[in-house]
């Protein structure tokens, strides 16, 4: 021990709701955020998940099937979608790079818990709403990360974009990401262990992916009617329910220019979940 | 130096004033309308066997749970309606480690004194300063999971006093320990509140390290059973023990013939207590070659908990920590 006397001073305490006391929330925040998104970033797994699954897609899937991308049906072009599999299945895969990648984020979380540090946390002056808000932020931004890793390569899939496109579909990315995440802590929250979260996160993502005409369009050139008998009327029950197809569609229309539903309706059903599913995070946040 | 928060001269506001608490987990009431007063800058210990309700207080204090009903204000704060304002006052230490193990010992100490606001040059100037106290200086860079379990408490308590809170709460803080680094860790503290005032609650079940605490407060079951300086506990509920090593099923009979009242502990010894030492001494006599070995204990806390509860409180205590508090506990 020191002999010499501590510098003990009473710390002045801020008026709550005070500026003063937004910035030291806001900073708050900040290092939660910064705690999460270093902590993704520096985990070498999550980094060759987020790089190979898209690589696997991308490469074997899209280039695998890309012949097959016409819909001629012995000789008759039934509906011609003017773009190749690769360019149509590339938005797509970002989308399946964020949901994976911000559905994990969340297993910070029952790692806090299981190894006590969330209760440090949850001890700090920080408000409840901020502490979710910060942890939510993190895993988001890894997620886009992780959509501009796919995103960097689109010159590969012969995908053409502006400095603006990629700000929209950055903008995109993170609301998606954004909800995605609070959809884990939710998930987080109920699930006991780390193995349970894996089968839970696995069970949920591939098939909300699979279901959102990621992997193959519903025509656009056809009716409503003339879709429903090419296509199983549960598949597209199935497809129009998934809000994670206007997602993957938005995203595509930002990307390749194809859009098989209104742009706009992407933004807002995305942004809607975002928000839903935070507020719904937060309720769940309560109960720790 | 810390009564700054003092409202009147006359009548210093108390630490912490718990008033009718209730709290239950599902049909099991963990806490039975406690109330208690903790004055500024005293050592306050709180003993009971594990499952007693003293971790569920400690929650409560620190906000992380909502009582079911009654009051708590901790540095004049109520619990419920400022849980921000006591956060900022209080400093935690749990029962288990809270430490980000992949972070290195400053980067917990960092992101503490981040998420408690304090600007740059007192972060700095803060965190050197615990490092020194804790003597963890050297290893200031080394990742948290390279530490041995005496440092990461170490660690822990520097972190809790980092933001300079007026009271410090510890949930078992020498759980796992061993005998030397819980002699440290006490020893720490009685200086660090002579020097600053802080006033620190801490549970235990380890009866033997609270002797130096100003009050002790019992807690079994939910319920408050004495409450009081330790020195008026031992002379109103103390007894003498008298530990006794029975030789096989014989001494065993022998014993609970002469003493129906003696208890069985789960290292083997039996415990029977006596009002004064000649009687023990009368008893150990009367005792000689029925038994292998007998250990005489002055009245003590333990004793109090037994004579309180009818049960020896090293029964309940959780596996990690015990066989080394006995191992350490050389008492003649």
């Amino acid at each position: 021990m020191t002999q010499d006397s501590p510098p003990i001073r009473r710390r002045p305490r801020p008026a709550p709701g005070g500026l003063r006391d937004m910035w030291d929330i806001a900073c708050g925040v900040q290092t939660i955020w910064w705690r999460e998104v270093k902590r993704s970033l520096t985990d070498r797994g999550q980094l060759i998940g987020g790089v190979s699954r898209p690589l696997l897609w991308v490469l074997i899937l899209g280039v695998g099937l890309n012949p097959f991308f016409r819909g001629e049906v012995m000789g008759d072009v039934r509906f011609i979608v003017p773009y190749t599999y690769l360019q149509y299945i590339f938005p797509g895969v970002i989308v399946l790079n964020i949901l994976y990648t911000s559905i994990q984020s969340a297993v910070s979380l029952i790692w806090d818990r299981e190894f006590g540090f969330l209760r440090e946390v949850l001890v700090s002056p920080l408000p409840r709403n901020f502490i979710l808000l910060g942890k939510v932020l993190g895993g988001a931004t890894t997620a886009v990360v992780h959509g501009l890793l796919v995103l960097a390569v689109a010159r590969f899939a012969n995908i053409q974009m502006g400095l603006a496109d990629v700000g929209m579909a950055m903008a995109l990315m993170f609301l998606l990401a954004f909800g995605m995440t609070s959809l884990g802590i939710v998930i987080a929250n109920h699930v006991k262990g780390f193995e349970g979260f894996g089968v839970f996160s696995n069970a949920l993502v591939l098939p909300l992916y699979f279901t959102s005409s990621s992997v193959f369009p519903l025509d656009p050139a056809l009716t409503r009617a003339q879709t429903l008998v090419t296509y199983p009327r549960w598949l597209v029950a199935l497809v129009e329910a998934n809000p994670v197809t206007y997602a993957v569609d938005t995203m595509r229309g930002i990307l390749i220019g194809f859009n098989q539903f209104p742009m706009a309706l992407g933004w807002q059903i995305t942004g809607a979940m975002a928000a839903g599913l935070f507020v719904f995070a937060m309720i769940e946040f309560r109960r720790l | 130096m810390s009564q700054t928060n003092t409202a009147t001269d006359a009548a210093p506001l108390p630490a912490i004033a718990v008033e009718g608490l209730s709290q239950r987990y599902g049909r099991t009431l963990a806490l039975d309308n406690i109330s208690l007063t903790v004055p500024t800058g005293s050592l306050f210990a709180l003993i009971g066997p594990n499952g007693a309700g003293k971790s569920t207080l400690i929650d409560i204090l620190c906000t992380i749970r909502a009582p079911l009903s009654g009051r708590a204000l901790v540095a004049g704060l109520d619990v419920s309606r400022d849980p921000r304002g006591v956060r900022r006052r209080i400093g935690v230490i749990f029962q288990n480690s809270t430490l980000d193990t992949r972070l290195s010992v400053f980067d917990n100490l960092q992101f503490h004194a981040r998420v408690h606001a304090m600007d740059r040059a007192e972060r700095h100037e803060r965190i050197d300063y615990m490092l020194d106290l804790v003597q963890l200086t050297e290893w200031r860079r080394s990742p948290v999971r390279a530490l041995s379990a005496g440092m990461k408490r170490r660690l822990e308590i520097a972190r809790g006093l980092l933001h300079d809170p007026e009271i410090l709460f510890m949930d078992e803080p020498t759980v796992g320990l061993d005998p030397q680094s819980r002699a440290n860790i006490w020893q720490y503290l009685a200086e660090l509140r002579q020097r600053t005032g802080l006033t620190i609650v801490v549970t235990t079940h380890y009866i033997d390290e609270v002797g130096g605490a100003d009050q002790v407060c019992v807690i079994d079951r939910g319920k408050i059973l004495v409450h009081g300086t330790p020195a008026a506990l031992k002379a109103a509920h103390g007894t003498t023990l008298l530990r006794l090593q029975p030789e096989g099923e014989d001494g065993r009979a022998a014993i609970l013939s002469a003493h129906p009242d003696a208890i069985d502990t789960p290292d083997g010894t039996m415990l029977v207590r006596f009002a004064s030492l000649p009687e023990a001494e009368g008893a150990l006599a009367a005792l000689r070659g029925r038994i292998g070995l007998a250990t005489l204990e002055p009245p003590s806390l333990e004793s109090v908990f037994l004579n309180l509860t009818g049960r020896a409180l090293r029964e309940e205590a959780p596996a990690p920590g015990r066989g080394k508090a006995q191992a350490g506990r050389g008492r003649k």
